[in-house]
């Protein structure tokens, strides 16, 4: 137990400045008079994968929107890879365009095929040519097992494979962070394997990611660090292994024996 | 290891979530194929299935029979057409000086190979069976009987059915091209109305006050139409925009256009106008369109805005995580899906524009409808209102059912891919 705190601190403290890639620091964040932040302060280093767990309404969504800006943060400060999120839209612009985002609902463009959904950004904001933005949306299609969807529309397309889009969509824009916010969530049972084994096989490719889930095999094997996010607050934020065997606060015994 | 159905290899949790593997796959049963029905049955089961529907079959039968037999009998025997025959130049082209009709002409022959070029590339082909044979025989056989009666003028005969070749020759020549022409077609399109202005007004032409009949009411439509769709767009998205001087310049333009009928709209244009600005010299027609323009802006605005709010806002999220800019957003994900749903409205409003256009009679132009109950109060044809309204009417409604069967094929088109 003592051995793996020194470990732990050991790691944290060869962590230099440049392998923050997420810093945040007492971020809070007001819906009207109800405070879904208070104050949460969290640091997620280069190639790490970090799972966000804790019951609805804890806030979770809510912070992982603030950090591409989906949410406005009222206080505290968050930097993206040494940029600081600030009103300034260029900022705001240049930490977007580093984030890629999974939602819940897919959200996929259902008026453009799938091909046109992932080559959509690259082009227009990237401003790649579309031979190029094709190409990489066709390795990129691949890489997540269903090549062979490209011209069609989502609506044909099962829940598990729209999130498998989705995913593609994100990454043609060559991010270095992935949010996952409930991927899989909205999902038919015999589809969450498929969507879970891309994003395991993304963490294990060095892709920096944040993901919000349920899902708590995944967090046992993929994550580095497991989070719990209660009332707003970050209660507890350990090692899978410490987190799931050997919670360290009351909190997250109780939230471990109601889901497990 | 082992493998699912699609050679992925297992977590070892399939069972436990019910991924079927190779092993369970059901045999294939045919569906059952349903008894086609002989007349006879289909009669009964529509028509006679109980007392109270056969009763409906028989009086509504009845009464369809009556009507059928009073429209045959007006038209062939108690209707005196000529004058219709007569006024057929007026109808179409008002005071249009008849010496240079030929415009008109060239126009509507410019229109007409273009609508052939765009539906021979389209995907639409004409559906040939015997039940859509025999539809269009009840229905065009006597529409073209009607048509070959009222127009008895040979240059007029001959003109007409080179416009239907014109049409059929466009769609084989479309054809045969294939997408090649798409391009061409789309910058044809675009370039059609200052090209049609150009040949009515252009090289010693006709001015505006000369304009009338049909030939008005499709410029007057075609202008509003054209411009109000832009600019209501604009509006819309003005009334969401986060700026609130913009927000409540447009909310103003959008109620008080709204809020006051068409036809005070245009006698304002008329008479009012030029007592509030002196200053402001332009032509009655000019403002008369203007102020059309704008009563049509208001009412694409109220529309689009109805589609704006269908567009789910993790649409909007999911633009924005992309990094797309505002601008990028609103054209590449938001218009798109906004405009696809409004196609039933949008199309009813611009057919209601159309019709509308006769209320510029208010403004002594002789329109299609102007000219209709005009010919009937001439001293020769007294009395004759019900064959020229009926006239006016029948060629409303031949514009209006082709913009609303458009509409239909549309919504099919832009349809794909929806859930």
């Amino acid at each position: 137990m003592v051995q793996e705190t020194e470990a732990q601190q050991q790691t944290e403290a060869s962590a230099s400045a440049d392998d923050r890639m997420i810093v945040a620091e007492d971020v809070k964040k007001w819906f009207g008079h109800f405070q879904a932040l208070k104050g949460v302060s969290m640091t997620v280093n280069r190639r790490e994968t970090v799972v966000v767990v804790g019951p609805s309404g804890s806030g979770k969504s809510t912070f992982i929107r603030t950090i591409n800006r989906l949410e406005r943060h009222d206080g505290g400060r968050i930097i993206v890879d040494g940029t600081e999120l600030t009103d300034d839209i260029r900022n705001i612009a240049q930490v977007r365009s580093e984030i890629g985002m999974v939602f819940q609902s897919f959200n996929l463009f259902p008026h453009l095929t799938v091909l046109q959904n992932i080559t959509l950004a690259p082009r227009n904001v990237r401003h790649w040519p579309k031979k190029r933005a094709e190409e990489k949306a066709v390795q990129l299609l691949e890489r997540v097992g269903i090549p062979e969807q490209a011209n069609k529309f989502p609506g044909q397309l099962s829940g598990g494979q729209q999130q498998r889009v989705a995913i593609a969509r994100a990454l043609a824009m060559e991010p270095k962070i992935m949010l996952f916010d409930e991927p899989t969530s909205a999902l038919d049972p015999e589809m969450i394997k498929e969507v879970l084994d891309v994003m395991e096989e993304l963490a294990e490719s060095g892709m920096t990611m944040i993901v919000v889930t349920h899902e708590i095999g995944f967090a046992r094997h993929v994550a580095d660090r497991v989070c719990l996010f209660d009332e707003g607050v970050l209660v507890e934020k350990a090692s899978p292994d410490t987190f799931f065997d050997n919670p360290q606060h009351d909190r997250t015994k109780r939230f471990l024996s109601q889901i497990l | 290891m082992a493998k699912d159905l699609r050679g992925r290899r297992r977590f070892g949790l399939e069972d436990d979530l019910g991924i079927p593997t190779l092993d369970d796959a059901p045999a294939v049963e045919a569906a059952p194929v349903s008894e086609p029905t002989t007349p006879g049955e289909w009669i009964h089961q529509n028509l006679f299935s109980s007392w109270i529907n056969s009763l409906l079959t028989i009086v509504a039968g009845a009464f369809a029979l009556f009507l059928l037999y009073s429209i045959i009998n007006f038209t062939f025997f108690s209707a005196d057409w000529t004058v219709v025959q007569t006024f057929m130049k007026a109808y179409m082209a008002g005071p249009f000086p008849i010496e240079e009709v030929w415009r008109i002409w060239v126009c509507a022959y410019i229109v007409s190979i273009l609508a052939g070029l765009s539906l021979g590339i389209s995907r639409w082909r004409p559906r040939i069976d015997r039940r859509s044979a025999v539809a269009a025989a009840i229905w065009a056989g006597p529409a073209l009987l009607i048509i070959l009666y009222v127009i008895r003028t040979a240059l007029v005969l001959t003109l007409t059915a080179g416009i239907l070749l014109a049409v059929a020759g466009g769609a084989v020549i479309g054809r045969a091209m294939g997408s090649r022409l798409r391009k061409p077609l789309f910058v044809a399109w675009f370039l059609l109305f200052p090209v049609m202005l150009l040949i009515v007004r252009g090289f010693d032409g006709v001015p505006p006050r000369f304009w009338g009949g049909l030939f008005f009411n499709l410029i007057a439509a075609t202008i509003g139409i054209v411009v109000s769709f832009p600019f209501g767009i604009l509006l819309a998205l003005g009334r969401r925009s986060d700026l609130p001087a913009v927000r409540l310049v447009c909310v103003v333009i959008i109620e008080v256009f709204r809020g006051v009928p068409l036809i005070a709209w245009l006698i304002f244009s008329r008479f009012v106008v030029p007592l509030l600005l002196p200053q402001v010299d332009t032509p009655i027609i000019i403002r008369a369109f203007i102020a059309m323009t704008l009563f049509s802006s208001a009412y694409v605005a109220e529309i689009v805005r109805g589609g704006l709010q269908s567009v789910h806002s993790g649409q909007l999220e999911a633009g924005r995580a992309l990094g797309l800019s505002p601008v990028r957003l609103t054209v590449l994900v938001v218009m798109p899906q906004a405009l696809r749903s409004t196609i039933p409205p949008m199309i009813g409003h611009f057919i209601s524009l159309f019709k509308d256009t006769s209320l510029f009679s208010v403004l002594a132009i002789t329109e299609l409808l102007a000219a209709a109950r005009r010919s009937s109060s001439s001293l020769e044809f007294l009395g004759h209102d019900a064959e020229t309204l009926l006239f006016a009417g029948l060629v409303f409604w031949i514009i209006a059912f082709s913009m609303s069967r458009w509409s239909q094929r549309l919504e099919l088109r832009l349809g794909v891919g929806e859930r």
